[in-house]
């Protein structure tokens, strides 16, 4: 566990190509510089006997970054981009491909993953859904699979750790304003250095 | 009378085996001296042993000794995956010269797995600053921290270990490890600017004092991967000490040449229009060589090596040591009858008070304490006595048969200048003196010294641009300039430098300084430990705080109670400094001086200081004491500046009563006033052009003594020979010039004012000294 941990610190991800059904998936995504919506997200730790569960708010700008707001139990803020990720503790020393993935998924611009997961799934009128395996050897002893799906939006994010070790976002109420809020640009501007 | 008698003895062929031994005797010495390693090339070795007590200088030398050896690589590229792949080529170009102990893409993981495994068991006695501050004030503030990473979408990485560290209290502790966030990517350091991703490679070379050859093959591969990179659509930047030192081994390569063939190539022509006779060329060579390959032996079995920059101002001797020769030949212009030996016979007097001069003015810089100059003053001498020497002692049978019977265009020129030009001095002296007067004060006054130890380093700007990019990019690496901290023992030690560190922090918020390094904030003393174990016993074990968040986060009872036996098992555990510095890295490692019987000592390293005065307040703290290596040797030369001045002062003074008692008082004070006026010339000059004015310059000008005392004793003692010596001084005049004018285009500040300052001196002294013998001054 403490191995792995130390693994996810100092790695990222690998690369490679994309296939027709993730072209297929991306062609039907929403894709605009902003996107707004509420989350859900729930983790199960295998050594708690009760899921962690929170809830809030995220805004993805294509070229600014992510601001991920928990509301509930505790309000905390995470603010990453490409170089940067920040919270109420101050940056923090995460990979920057971090941000890469976690931008390419609320974005919706899927096709920047297949350079670092191998990836399957399927694509029906209803919805779509891809399982993403880290190429990476190193990454592959922490993360097995992430787990996508949605139909014209990404629904559900699900990462399933080696360790047993469960994490379920579900996203709703998305939007795609045309202007970022006043809080939301001043979040944004704490990213730029 | 003595010189005759010595000269009745004089015999051309028992001198020339006499030189000629003594030359076999360099050979068998050179032989020894030059196929070892003989040349020095770092700045570092220019610079003085400081004058300070020996455990600074022992920190300094720790200090420096990472700085010295880093190579720092940066490749850009648009993403972080190309800019990754060019590093990796990087790599394999770097591993593939053998320049390097250690070359570091990857951040070395089982080191920090290592490290956390032998540190983990320590986790209630190691805390952060942080932490500690937050348990002290309001443990809850931990908890709602806790939960905050807990509900994170990246919390799992921070929260990796919860089993076993419910609190995290060793995440903490092990993130504060590094202050300074660097983004990792595939395990490598990856930089971000507005234009590029920039990935990180740090080498390390196997020998912190690089030999020419091998700084060659640093610049080579720098250059070759520079272009590979930039082929491959990247962009390269590389920094460090032994890339300066290479490209100040370079230049003074190049200059070394451009003096030694400039000079040269100068002498030749020269000569060869003069003398329309190959002899005293090659003779004039072979004194000079003679002298240069002597003066090469001599200062390495001195030395044990020499500095590049010694050669460079070596080189400039050339032009001096020709002067001996040329006086020689020149004088076979002076009488119908003249045969080498009567020539020497009248040339020797002024040859000898020349060499004397010379020799004196060049063992001024041997005064100096910079092991450079130093070596500039022995080798200058030993090259030039033996260059003297040759002329003396080899030049009567080589030259023998010798006599120039045109009349070179040169001398037409130089006997009219000689003719005409005192008369116009002395006739327009008025208003010349008082130009003179008005140059010299209005120069003088414009003169500002400057004494920064930085002059002594020739860096390209592009070389100090990317060095400052890097920098910005990359805020890692230490200033010069650190705090040492003692304590009579490791307590009191550790005291000391909590409270400097105490103090560090707010400036640190003030902008004073971008960041901070010492020992204490990651090591806690034995007794820090044990407080930092009894708060987390007050603040969670105890008060139930650890209960409740665990039971909450919904951890099994069996785990809340693990953890309680845990933390009770762990009470008397405490780990010593050198277990935690077996786990720390180099650079953390280097901090630490060690223990002596009075005192331990440890170095706090900084990094983008903005505010030096700030930081030099906090002296009064005790055991405190900031050093500033490079302040410390800028301070040094402006001591020694002042030490110069009344050194040159002093020889002046010793160079008149020489010549006061040998030719009279008058005619002493007019033979000195020639190189007097020519280094306040000289002075003022630097003033009008804004040139720089250090230590240097003044050592310069007592080579500006012996050229112009050497032009004006040969002008009084010419007599019926004024029009040969003109002739002599003339050209002699021409080559030092171009020797030292050479100089003067040296991208090496301080080389440059040298030759400046030489140059100035010497065409003054040239026009001046005509006027001695004629309108000034008797023949006794």
């Amino acid at each position: 566990m403490i191995l792995k941990a130390l693994l996810l610190f100092l790695l990222s991800f690998g690369h490679s190509y994309a296939g027709d059904l993730l072209a297929q998936i991306n062609a039907r995504l929403v894709k605009t510089v902003i996107t707004n919506g509420n989350f859900q997200q729930e983790k199960q730790l295998k050594i708690l006997s009760r899921p962690l569960i929170s809830t809030g708010v995220f805004t993805y700008h294509q070229s600014k970054g992510v601001i991920w707001k928990t509301l509930t139990p505790v309000v905390s803020l995470l603010l990453v981009n490409q170089s940067h990720l920040l919270t109420n503790q101050g940056e923090q020393a995460v990979p920057a491909a971090f941000g890469r993935v976690f931008q390419a998924m609320l974005g919706g611009d899927l096709t920047q993953l297949a350079d670092d997961f191998a990836i399957t799934g399927t694509d029906q009128k209803a919805s779509w859904q891809l399982q993403l395996k880290p190429k990476d050897e190193l990454l592959q002893k922490i993360i097995s699979t992430i787990v996508l799906s949605g139909d014209n939006e990404l629904r559900l994010l699900e990462i399933q750790e080696t360790s047993g070790n469960i994490t379920h976002i579900k996203f709703d109420q998305i939007t795609h304003p045309m202007q970022l809020t006043r809080e939301q640009e001043s979040d944004f501007e704490r990213l730029s250095p | 009378m003595n010189k005759s008698r010595i000269l009745s003895a004089y015999h051309p062929k028992a001198t020339a085996w006499l030189w000629l031994l003594g030359m076999i005797l360099i050979s068998i010495l050179g032989i020894q001296a030059l196929t070892r390693d003989w040349l020095e090339t770092g700045f570092l070795a220019l610079l003085p042993v400081t004058e300070q007590k020996p455990e600074v200088a022992k920190a300094v030398q720790q200090h420096n000794e990472l700085i010295t050896r880093k190579v720092i690589w940066l490749t850009g590229a648009s993403t972080s995956q190309a800019a990754i792949a060019h590093a990796q080529q990087l790599k394999q170009n770097t591993l593939q010269s053998g320049l390097f102990k250690s070359v570091v893409l990857e951040l070395p993981q089982q080191q920090y797995i290592k490290s956390y495994q032998q540190l983990f068991p320590y986790r209630y006695q190691l805390l952060d600053a942080q932490t500690r501050g937050i348990l002290s004030k309001n443990p809850k503030d931990l908890i709602s921290q806790n939960l905050e990473i807990l509900y994170s979408p990246i919390g799992q990485m921070q929260a990796a270990n919860l089993e076993r560290d419910p609190l995290l209290l060793f995440s903490r502790y092990f993130d504060a490890q590094n202050p300074i966030k660097l983004n990792l990517e595939q395990g490598i350091v990856v930089l971000h600017d507005q234009q590029q991703n920039w990935a990180l490679l740090i080498t390390e070379l196997n020998d912190s004092n690089l030999q020419l050859d091998k700084l060659e093959t640093l610049l080579d591969l720098v250059n070759s991967s520079q272009a590979q990179v930039q082929a491959a659509g990247g962009e390269l930047m590389v920094t460090g000490m032994p890339l300066f030192t290479a490209h100040g081994s370079e230049t003074a390569k190049q200059e070394i040449s451009t003096v030694g063939v400039g000079s040269s190539v100068g002498i030749l022509l020269v000569m060869l229009l003069t003398f329309r006779s190959p002899r005293p060329l090659l003779l004039s060579f072979l004194a000079i060589g003679s002298g240069m390959f002597a003066a090469l032996v001599v200062s390495i079995l001195f030395f044990g090596k020499i500095h590049i920059i010694t050669l460079v101002f070596g080189a400039s001797l050339i032009g001096v040591a020709d002067d001996y020769a040329l006086h020689f030949c020149c004088d076979s212009f002076g009488s119908k009858d003249w045969n080498p030996r009567r020539g020497l016979k009248f040339i020797l007097p002024g040859l000898a008070i020349g060499l004397l001069t010379n020799l004196l003015s060049y063992a001024g810089l041997g005064f100096s304490p910079f092991p450079g100059l130093q070596e500039v003053a022995l080798f200058s001498a030993i090259g030039l006595l033996v260059a003297w020497l040759t002329v003396v002692l080899l030049f009567p049978l080589l030259l023998t048969g010798f006599k120039p019977e045109h009349e070179p265009r040169l001398l037409k020129l130089s006997t009219y200048w000689q003719q005409h030009w005192p008369d116009w001095m002395l006739k327009n002296k008025r208003w010349l003196i008082l130009v003179l007067l008005v140059f010299i004060i209005g120069g003088i006054w414009q003169l500002t010294p400057q004494d920064d130890v930085r002059l002594l380093q020739s860096a390209s700007p592009e070389l100090m641009k990317t060095a400052d990019k890097i920098r910005e990019l990359f805020p890692v690496s230490q200033d010069n300039q650190f705090f040492l901290v003692s304590g009579k023992d490791q307590n009191d030690w550790h005291q000391n430098e909590q409270r400097l560190l105490n103090s560090l922090k707010p400036l640190q918020q003030q902008q004073v300084l971008k960041a901070y390094q010492g020992l204490s904030s990651y090591w806690p003393d034995e007794r820090s430990q044990q407080e930092n174990y009894r708060l987390l016993k007050q603040t969670m074990y105890d008060s139930g705080l650890l209960k409740q968040y665990m039971a909450d986060l919904g951890f099994s009872e069996d785990a809340v109670k693990a953890e309680l036996k845990q933390f009770k098992d762990s009470e008397n555990k405490s780990i010593s400094l050198p277990e935690w510095l077996a786990t720390a890295d180099e650079a953390k490692q280097s901090l630490w001086l060690g223990c002596d019987s009075v005192r331990c000592q440890s170095i706090v390293s900084l990094t983008g200081i903005n505010d030096f005065s700030a930081l030099s307040a906090l002296q009064s703290l005790q055991g405190v004491s900031l050093v500033d290596p490079v302040g410390d040797l800028s301070a040094l030369f402006e001591r020694y500046r002042l030490r110069a001045s009344a050194l040159l002062i002093a020889v002046y003074g010793l160079v008149l009563l020489g010549l006061g008692l040998k030719f009279g008082w008058r005619n002493a004070l007019i033979i000195t006033s020639v190189p007097v006026v020519a280094v306040l010339v000289s002075l003022a000059t630097l003033g009008w052009f804004d040139q720089l004015f250090s230590l240097f310059n003044l050592f310069a000008l007592l080579l500006v003594l012996g050229i112009g005392i050497d032009d004006a004793i040969f002008f009084f003692i010419a007599a019926d020979k004024r029009d040969s010596t003109s002739l002599a001084v003339t050209i002699s005049a021409l080559t030092t010039l171009l020797a030292f004018g050479l100089l003067a285009v040296s991208s090496t500040e301080i080389v440059h004012a040298f030759g400046f300052t030489v140059a100035v001196g010497i065409l003054t002294a040239l026009v001046l000294s005509p006027l001695v013998g004629r309108g000034l001054g008797k023949q006794h």
